[in-house]
């Protein structure tokens, strides 16, 4: 079974933000919900200094502490290795969060939208999915990958810097890039091995 | 058509900023759940940016104008309460048409019409000002857009109203004052996506700005400059190559420019005693010759006599003219170290491969991979005009306009051949009439006033906002108007925020009798308005092409293309397109037949498609008819409702007109130097106080205001920065995009270079006051590296005040409050504001 995964391309990333708002766009997530978003910060000393951004999401780790401590299973993992949380066996105990050194998983508190006025049509449709008092996260897109689309951050990149695909395939663009462009993971010393990688 | 049930793709085009990417909006059961870029659309082939996706959260704002409304209380102010009541569209509309009649019958040069909204504005709204007749429509009323002062001298050199580099081959570009590429500029989509391609395929990227902006931190260097000093480094540049290092391109320089044209001591063309044409010095004739004599070898250095008359070649003169711009002096000018401007003026010298030429697709064409690109970071100062062409000249002596791999200008060939390069009398490339006002710059009369901003004394500009705003704010400066101001009419352009000192705009608005604004929000512009009226928002708006060749259709696409904006969701409440409804005012204010026979011009629609004059017309007949007429019966408004984007494949000339070009650039800009005499002498006749000193042949670095500021505790400058996120003051009500700053390290901070804070004692999070002469702002401290020393940088256009838009309010600085309106900060050729404004910074108490 093919293990999908995401090879993020700093050198081309521009910190535009574009991935923040169509995976807002695309999941519907609630206000201060964010399956994906760049941090941004700068290094260096004046005049050699620059901004720096790491555009980060769920890493659906292959060693994944937060299915280690999911006491109900509502933290799964699928075939293709895309970690997904069954919100009916969620008790919102937060374990996960704590688990998880990405800071990926998000807990939906009270229910609200973006405008105190009430919900709009829009966030009426797409927060349907969702539960209040349990915790969700970056779903890789599977909805849109199991009917043959990329995730929809990966879509829209107007850099075209992200590449969706097998990383069990050494074929495969995303398999190429890691192995030619020295792909690293984000944390790797700790094990948990993330299904999105980095190339500078 | 909001039925139940469906799910489907409409064909649209964004309008978040104006950029106008082609797009795909996904509805379900009559609500809007996602926009995309329409991947088979040129124009970003499927790619969209976070403010494009944002959209749909503007759609459904709660905070929309949903009705009509009439001010109840006269006095207009910042924060004054309007005391709106509701109306009916048979009120409103009365009410205006009213108006417009008695205006029509006394001084219809009394009515101004303003839209920001490029679509609407340019195909409708402008034929139907010339229909009431008033010449006063304006794409802006703020004085400070993005290109106010760009354009016209991207008119003066590329010979059309935009710009770009082709960065499907540049080696090095030089990025001053601007993120071409990096989110920002025309296309910007698509620009990012071949900015992208183009870096990992090695492209050098240098960014010349105060802020070590977005495009900074992705450039393989990043040189800080003291702000407003742009022209004193591009001048030395030249000096460099010209002088020192003789990397230019001289067969470029005696065949394409006016390099080898005789110049007299007075700076006029020598000019052939018979036909009156500009001379050159034919070398193996050893005389002077008609420019277009067909001469085999031109001088472009030496002096000589002509009739008697001592002359030099205009390149001889640009030589000698810039070789006060030391790299020692500039370093003092503009903090640049001597080191770095010998290195990037040599490396640029270098990589334009000056010389060289490329075959493509069995096309030989000159290959000079390496451009310099201003916008606006160059232009934003008194001496814009000057800084801008003083970058130009990069691009100009190393041959790269239009050649493959440098910079050039948008569509200076049109599809179907609709348009070709030109030349004007003296050999010069002029503007195509479809590319706009930069047509007339060649054959323009000065003369006195006859609109309300002066345009008449403003040759080389495309807009006279500043000295327009400054003849409502000092009616007797100028002794009397032409026309008084008895009407504005204006539709999504907040220039109350967008502009000056909003206490200076709103002084200029209470001077305004009667208002009309068309609002998707209650902002702080319609805040002044008498009426308002509810305007569609864009995913419930039909628009063709939207898309305009003369703006942003850029040959880096590869194609010609023609989109379409359509509604995919009926109007909120009772909101109208503004457009629709310029069409009833027309009808009753009684020149609808007026407006019909022009748009039969302006639309350049042909039989059996034209407008009869006395028949009213909806929207969706004319956008058929004006379809049709370009691309016959087959292809109508029901075609691109269907199929979204309608595209042609570019040739290779098409996308490189130097391959045959005859028209020349001008390297010596003669006619900048000839309008300003005219423009000395018809104000002097006309006793009117008017600084004519920028306008010469040959640019130079000025001091601006700021640099002769004498207290001392206006120590810091401030900058205005652009990040990829928010467009203007458009998207900071838009929750999804606001919480994206709020959570931001920069967006709504006010950025202190690290060293500065500590000196004044700010840290990190500190709530500090910007003061400037006119005005001051209050934001958080954000202490950074990333920021020149002596500059103080604000994003974006925040700091929103108006109650109708409680998501933006208070979020930000305002940085518009600081810049003050006075004549010794306008840029007197282009009328742009001068933004290089000095501040003091301090902490603020609790």
């Amino acid at each position: 079974m093919a293990r999908k995964g995401m090879v993020i391309d700093l050198k081309r990333c521009i910190g535009c933000n574009a991935c923040t708002i169509a995976c807002k766009a695309e999941n519907a997530t609630p206000p201060q919900v964010f399956w994906a978003r760049v941090l941004e910060g700068e290094v260096g000393k004046y005049p050699s200094a620059r901004r720096v951004f790491l555009p980060v999401l769920c890493n659906h780790c292959k060693n994944a502490p937060c299915l280690e401590v999911c006491p109900t299973g509502a933290t799964h993992q699928r075939e293709d290795g895309v970690i997904l949380v069954d919100y009916d066996k969620c008790i919102g105990c937060r374990a996960c969060m704590a688990a998880c050194p990405y800071e990926a998983r998000y807990f939906w508190e009270n229910g609200r939208g973006y405008f105190p006025e009430g919900l709009t049509p829009f966030e009426e449709v797409g927060y349907r999915k969702f539960q209040r008092k349990v915790v969700q996260k970056c779903t890789l897109c599977a909805h849109r990958v199991d009917n043959g689309l990329e995730p929809a951050c990966v879509a829209t990149c107007p850099t075209n810097c992200r590449v969706f695909g097998d990383l069990d395939d050494p074929t495969s663009p995303v398999s190429r890039l890691i192995s030619e462009r020295r792909g690293f993971q984000l944390r790797a010393e700790l094990g948990t091995d993330p299904s999105v990688y980095y190339v500078q | 058509m909001d039925a139940g049930g469906e799910d489907t793709w409409v064909y649209s085009t964004c309008e978040q900023c104006n950029a106008n990417c082609g797009i795909r909006v996904r509805r379900v059961g009559g609500v809007v759940v996602k926009i995309e870029g329409d991947p088979d659309c040129p124009h970003d082939w499927g790619r969209l940016c976070a403010k494009g996706l944002a959209s749909l959260m503007s759609l459904y704002d709660p905070y929309r104008v949903t009705t009509p409304l009439k001010r109840t209380n006269p006095q207009k102010g910042l924060g004054v309460d309007p005391a709106w009541v509701e109306i009916s569209w048979e009120e409103a509309l009365d009410t205006v048409a009213q108006k417009l009649r008695e205006i029509r019958e006394t001084d219809p040069g009394g009515l101004i019409v303003v839209s920001w909204d490029n679509n609407v504005a340019a195909q409708m709204a402008r034929p139907w000002a010339s229909a009431f007749g008033t010449p006063e429509m304006h794409s802006d009323f703020s004085t400070y857009s993005c290109g106010i002062a760009l354009h016209p001298l991207t008119y003066l050199t590329n010979g059309t109203f935009q710009q770009e580099i082709d960065l499907d081959y540049c080696r090095y570009c030089l990025l001053i004052g601007n993120q071409f590429g990096f989110g920002a500029s025309i296309n910007s989509t698509l620009m990012a996506q071949k900015m992208a391609d183009a870096r990992m395929r090695g492209l050098k990227v240098v960014v010349v700005d105060p802020v070590g902006s977005n495009a900074a931190a992705k450039a393989d260097e990043w040189i800080p400059i003291r702000p407003g000093t742009d022209a004193a480094l591009a001048l030395v540049m030249v000096n460099l190559l010209l002088n020192e290092y003789h990397l230019y391109d001289a067969p470029f320089i005696a065949k394409h420019t006016n390099g080898a044209y005789l110049i007299d001591d007075a700076g006029n063309y020598v000019r052939d005693k018979r036909g009156g044409k500009p001379l050159v010095w034919d070398m193996e004739e050893e005389r002077a010759v008609p420019f277009d004599a067909g001469a085999g070898k031109v001088a472009l250095e030496g002096e000589f006599v002509v009739e008697g008359l001592p002359c030099r070649p205009a390149f001889q003169l640009l030589k000698e003219h810039v070789a006060k711009y030391t790299p020692e002096t500039v370093a003092d000018i503009t903090t640049v170290p001597a080191e770095t401007i010998r290195r990037i003026a040599r490396e640029f010298g270098e990589a334009a491969c000056i010389g060289a030429t490329l075959v493509i697709k069995g096309v030989e064409l000159p290959y000079r991979p390496a451009a310099a690109m201003p916008f606006k970071g160059v232009v934003a100062h008194r001496h814009a005009t000057l800084s801008g062409l003083a970058v130009q000249l990069l691009n100009l002596v190393v041959g790269g306009m239009y050649a493959v791999g440098g910079y050039r200008g948008v569509n200076l060939i049109g599809p179907f051949s609709w348009w070709q390069p030109q030349a004007e009398a003296d050999g010069l490339l002029v503007t195509p009439r479809q590319l706009g006002r930069g047509t007339d710059y060649y054959g323009f009369r000065v003369r006195p006033p006859e609109t309300m901003g002066f345009a008449e004394l403003l040759p080389l500009a495309i807009g006279p906002e500043a000295i327009m705003q400054l003849n409502f704010l000092e009616p007797e400066r100028f002794q009397e108007l032409p026309h008084k101001p008895l009407a504005l009419i204006h539709c999504r352009h907040n220039f109350v925020m967008n502009s000056v000192n909003p206490e200076q705009m709103a002084e200029i608005l209470r001077r305004i009798p009667f208002m009309v604004s068309f609002a998707v929000e209650m902002d702080e512009t319609a805040e002044f308005a008498d009426i308002v009226l509810p305007d569609c928002h864009q995913l419930e708006r039909l628009n063709i092409f939207p898309n305009r060749l003369r703006i942003n259709v850029s040959p880096l696409s590869g194609y010609y293309y023609w989109t379409i904006q359509q509604p995919v969701v009926s109007p909120r409440g009772q909101a109208r397109s503004w457009r629709d409804v310029l069409i009833e005012l027309a009808d009753r204010a009684g020149f609808l037949p007026d407006f019909n026979i022009i748009l039969n011009t302006t639309l350049e629609l042909k039989e059996p498609y034209r407008l009869r004059g006395e028949e009213k017309y909806s929207y969706p007949d004319i956008a058929d008819r004006w379809a049709k007429s370009i691309f016959g019966p087959q292809v109508g408004l029901d075609w691109f409702r269907e199929h979204g984007c309608y595209r042609i494949e570019r040739t290779v000339v098409e996308t490189y007109p130097s391959a045959n070009m005859t028209p020349r650039f001008p390297i010596y800009f003669e006619i900048v130097q000839r309008r300003g005499e005219e423009v000395r002498r018809v104000t002097e006749e006309l006793g009117l106080p008017w600084d004519t000193s920028d306008y010469q042949a040959l640019p130079d670095w000025k001091p601006c205001h700021a640099f002769q500021e004498d207290d001392p505790d206006y120590d810091l400058f401030v900058a205005n920065y652009k990040i990829p996120i928010h467009f203007q003051t458009v998207t900071a009500k838009n929750p999804w995009l606001s919480e994206v700053a709020e959570n931001h390290p920069y967006a709504y901070k006010i950025l202190v270079n690290a060293d500065t804070a500590k000196k004044k004692g700010i840290r990190d999070g500190d709530s500090i006051w910007v003061e400037s002469v006119v005005g001051r702002v209050r934001g958080m401290a954000k202490a950074t590296e990333c920021i020149h020393p002596e500059v103080v940088g604000i994003s974006g256009g925040f700091g929103a005040w108006a109650k109708g838009k409680p998501v933006a309010r208070g979020k930000g600085a305002h940085f518009n409050t600081l810049l003050p309106l006075r004549p010794e900060q306008i840029d007197w050729i282009s009328s742009a504001i001068d933004e290089c404004v000095k501040v003091k910074i301090y902490k603020s108490q609790g």
